[in-house]
């Protein structure tokens, strides 16, 4: 169910008044739940089984957790009843799951042993009263979905090909097999996001920056809430469990609000983001067949259409949830006018590169190391985040790109040439040109083909493009919009009658030439 | 005593800043913004209708090109004169293979002796369940008057032709058909395609946007139009201002059409020979049930209707078979005079006066117009 489809529409008919009726009362929060449970099933009921187990597992680990010893505490005399409880109950668990997996009907085999590798890793736990190893198998399991999902196949057929060349007749099997018969291998839908926010929950705790939460209704309600499901925000659960501890008052303002929000959001997924790929997947599925300035144009709304297109569906997201009286973090800051790749990172999908900093960057080291383990952890950061977009070598080489420009960045600041002669305009000229050719792997097919287009858009045949002028007005609209909310021109763009003009012309434009619908591109992660 | 205190109330969190641009808008602003687009909405589509004059002339039928624009199909058939008698139906009434000055409404009216007296209804491309559509959606002015329907036995020829295969199928005008699930178990839309045909029907504004597509944009969007590319390398459209192509010029007729058109020609003249047809009961027919509704549906509006069974291409249906075409054909009349609703089987006409299974050519129109003008039931009706 897309935000920008009819059905969402009526979903949201029935889900946000039986909200606003059900505020006062204990249901509100199962309400909420089924709602978010009835939206991700939509796409495929399948794939609930997988959030409601991750769910379930990350709250009974952080359960177990909560009975271990916090760090720099003694262990008490007497081994924790629930511990006791848990170990037999796993030991006994683990044990089954292994008879199964020897003697067990052979395509159940995989899933079982991973099954019993899982409940042993429980057991063990148990036994040792540890809390690191309740956050390993938090990170885990998490980490194992992913994996399986996400990246088994890349990397079943890298490997296959490496061993194919040394001439090794081993061969890793196809992820599609290893799954119980009658499922179908499919990439779920915003696994990337959920098992992001479950695993903070863990994190979090472990590092004793959140408290347990005691209900797994309301721990559903964080790990699964519909309106950032898909494609974040990546909650955090100090900002999100706090929320669904309370009922939310109905304000009207928090309505008007998330409709302003949600306006915003449809306009950049349906007006613009829509149109853009239109030209974006002619050029982009051809590329041989097309000249320097379509390849750099292209490139150019490849830039907006993705902008657009997260940032809409994140405005959306948060305008639903605001509707709801519940506050979403804010995900981006008008990226393209950052005048450093560091400050591009602090305005693109902000909640993923802080999830890298707080998960990643600082466990690293940070920048407590000195320049060379600084870069280090900012190079391992930058291909994490890369990898976390798909798998494909081409979001290696994106991420590797970027933490390139961050360090380059990083390091031209430092001169004072640069950090006070260079014009502010010209930095971010140059940010963007630089975000722009990343782009081009972060799109095309593989990597041949990223740099096919960059050689294409440098060296190519300077044929006409066929980039439209209305579409490249109304990308030079947002952007002077973007320039003038940072400059001293921002107040005038808060006048009432100018808000009120361009809520309406955004809502005509989307009635009469809205470019379809089209699903976000960020789901795919 | 120690005096107890209520714990203190939690700090609640900062809120998030709002957004990244100033389109924050209050409820004043909102009732501002609706007041406009319902200004917008209501007015828009009223004023064009005075600036985008429609003079259907005596042999107008509606642009292949504006086959989709169900709006300007309402318009033609509001336009349609009080002395004038509808012809509604499919390619058939409206003349896959002939000029406008070709079809069966122009010899009918030329029978008649009286230009205009017979408007050609037909829209290219619709069958039955999507003619149901289009008289129940819009079709309102078809009230109180007379209204000459044709009924293709094509769309009975075969189950994928009825709609009531359940392999799914892709067909035109499928906006207009049921919207139901189920109800056209080939038709797989989702819910959200099914939704939206819902809401472009009930929604006059959005029938006014398609008719700008359709009319002024090439059938696209604007955002399609601009990236339009008629030949590799060549886009006429991309720095065109929309404004200027908003011309009010109707788009011409297909010029593939008439007796100068190499596709004007007899059946039989590429080869065609008589074929086996998997021929659908009245039972069971989707196609049937949707026609016999649209029958009940302009007469419950008080119209006099007439209708015309055929004239399939007889010819073309294997030897073998012709029992059971004809017994199905006499099973529609039978059915039709049932329910006391006036209809005219004519005779197949000659071989060669049809251009494919159901669709004459230039002068099977005319023998046809003949052949019904001189039919006593038919006459009466017309002339009355």
């Amino acid at each position: 169910m897309l935000f920008h489809t009819l059905p969402f529409l009526l979903f949201m008919a029935v889900a946000l008044p039986g909200f606003y009726a059900l505020r006062r009362t204990p249901l509100w929060a199962p309400w909420l739940l089924a709602a978010s449970y009835f939206f991700y099933g939509w796409w495929n009921p399948w794939y609930l089984l997988l959030v409601v187990y991750s769910t379930g597992l990350d709250f009974l680990l952080v359960l177990l957790m909560d009975h271990c010893p916090a760090r720099g505490e003694a262990a008490p005399e007497r081994r924790d009843r629930t511990l006791r409880w848990a170990l037999a109950a796993f030991g006994a668990a683990a044990a089954a799951l292994a008879v199964g997996a020897v003697a067990g009907p052979a395509p159940l085999r995989p899933t079982l042993l991973a099954f019993t590798a899982l409940v042993g890793l429980m057991a063990l736990g148990a036994a040792l009263a540890d809390r690191r190893v309740w956050l390993f198998i938090s990170l885990f399991n998490n980490l194992f979905l992913l994996l399986f999902f996400k990246y088994a196949r890349f990397v079943a057929g890298n490997v296959n090909a490496a061993l194919g060349a040394l001439g090794s007749p081993l061969a890793m099997p196809d992820p599609a097999s290893l799954t119980p018969p009658g499922w179908e291998y499919l990439l779920p839908v915003g696994i990337s996001f959920f098992t992001f926010q479950s695993m903070s929950y863990t994190i979090d705790f472990y590092l004793g920056r959140v408290e347990r939460e005691r209900s797994l209704l309301r721990f559903a309600t964080f790990v699964c809430f519909f309106p950032q499901l898909m494609a974040g925000p990546i909650e955090r659960a100090r900002n999100m469990l706090p929320q669904f501890r309370r009922p939310q008052p109905f304000r009207p303002r928090n309505l008007t609000d998330g409709l302003s929000l949600f306006l915003v959001g449809l306009f950049k997924k349906l007006a613009l983001a829509n149109y853009l790929s239109l030209y974006v997947e002619r050029v982009y599925s051809d590329p041989a067949s097309f000249g320097s300035p379509d390849l750099l144009l292209a490139t150019f709304a490849f830039a907006w259409q993705i902008f657009f297109d997260f940032s809409g569906y994140t405005d959306m997201a948060r305008g639903v949830a605001r509707m709801m009286g519940f506050h979403l973090t804010l995900n981006f800051r008008n990226p393209y006018t950052a005048t450093g790749l560091g400050d591009f990172w602090q305005r693109w999908h902000i909640s993923l590169s802080s999830w890298f900093r707080d998960y990643v960057y600082i466990p690293l080291g940070g920048s407590r190391g000195g320049k060379a383990a600084t870069y280090r952890n900012l190079f391992v950061t930058f291909l994490v985040s890369g990898v976390w977009h798909g798998a494909n070598w081409t979001f290696a080489v994106w991420g590797v790109m970027h933490a390139v420009g961050v360090i380059a960045t990083r390091e031209l600041e430092r001169s004072p040439f640069y950090h006070h002669r260079v014009p502010r305009l010209l930095k971010q000229a140059g940010v963007f040109a630089y975000v722009c050719v990343a782009w081009v792997f972060f799109r095309a097919a593989d990597v041949p083909q990223a740099l096919l287009i960059l050689r294409g858009m440098f060296a190519g045949p300077w044929t006409a493009p066929g980039a439209p002028g209305l579409m490249l007005a109304l990308v030079g609209g947002v952007w002077v919009y973007q320039f003038a909310y940072e400059s001293r021109w921002r107040p005038m763009l808060a006048a009432a009658p100018v808000r009120v003009g361009l809520a309406a012309c955004m809502a005509l434009y989307l009635a009469l030439c809205s470019s379809g619908g089209g699903a976000f591109i960020y789901f795919q992660f | 005593m120690s005096e107890t205190h209520a714990p203190a109330p939690r700090p609640e969190p900062p809120e998030p800043p709002f957004g990244v641009n100033e389109m924050r808008l209050a409820g004043r602003h909102w009732l501002a913004v609706a007041a406009l687009l319902l200004a917008f909405v209501g007015l828009a589509p009223i004023l064009w209708d005075r600036w985008e004059r429609f003079e259907p002339g005596p042999d107008y039928r509606v642009p292949y090109a504006l086959s989709s624009d169900y709006r300007h199909t309402r318009r033609r058939l509001d336009a349609v004169p009080p002395g004038s008698i509808p012809v509604v139906g499919d390619s058939v009434v409206w003349g896959e293979y002939v000029r406008a000055d070709g079809s069966l409404s122009h010899f009918l009216s030329r029978e008649a002796g009286r230009p205009g007296r017979f408007a050609n209804c037909g829209i290219d491309g619709v069958f039955p369940l999507a003619i149901e559509g289009l008289v129940t959606h819009y079709g309102g002015a078809l009230r109180s008057r007379k209204a000459l329907l044709q009924c293709n036995m094509l769309w009975m020829s075969s189950p994928q032709s009825d709609l009531s295969s359940e392999k799914e199928e892709t067909f035109n005008h499928a906006a207009l058909v049921p919207q139901r699930f189920g109800a056209v178990p080939c038709y797989r839309a989702d819910a959200a395609a099914r939704l939206g045909a819902v809401v472009a029907r009930s929604v006059g504004f959005f029938g006014w946007v398609s008719h700008l597509n359709s009319r002024y944009f090439d059938q696209a969007s604007l955002p399609q139009w601009t990236l339009s590319e008629p030949t590799p390398g060549s886009h006429p459209n991309a720095w065109r201002l929309p404004g200027p192509a908003l011309s009010l010029d109707e788009p011409a007729s297909d010029p593939r059409r008439g007796p100068s058109s190499p596709r004007h020609k007899p059946w039989t003249a590429g080869g065609g020979s008589p074929q086996s047809f998997e021929w659908v009961g009245l039972d069971a027919s989707l196609q049937w049930a949707a026609f016999r509704r649209t029958v009940a549906t302009l007469r419950d509006r008080g119209c006099d209707v007439m209708v015309v069974v055929g004239p399939f291409n007889e010819h073309m249906v294997a030897p073998e078979q012709r029992p059971t075409f004809r017994a199905l054909r006499d099973g529609i009349a039978g059915r039709l005079r049932w329910d006391g609703v006036a209809n005219v089987v004519p005779e197949a006409l000659p071989s060669a006066l049809y251009a494919d299974a159901s669709h004459p050519l230039t002068e099977g129109y005319a023998e046809l117009a003949r052949r019904l003008w001189r039919d006593p039931a038919f006459h009466a009706w017309a002339t009355r």
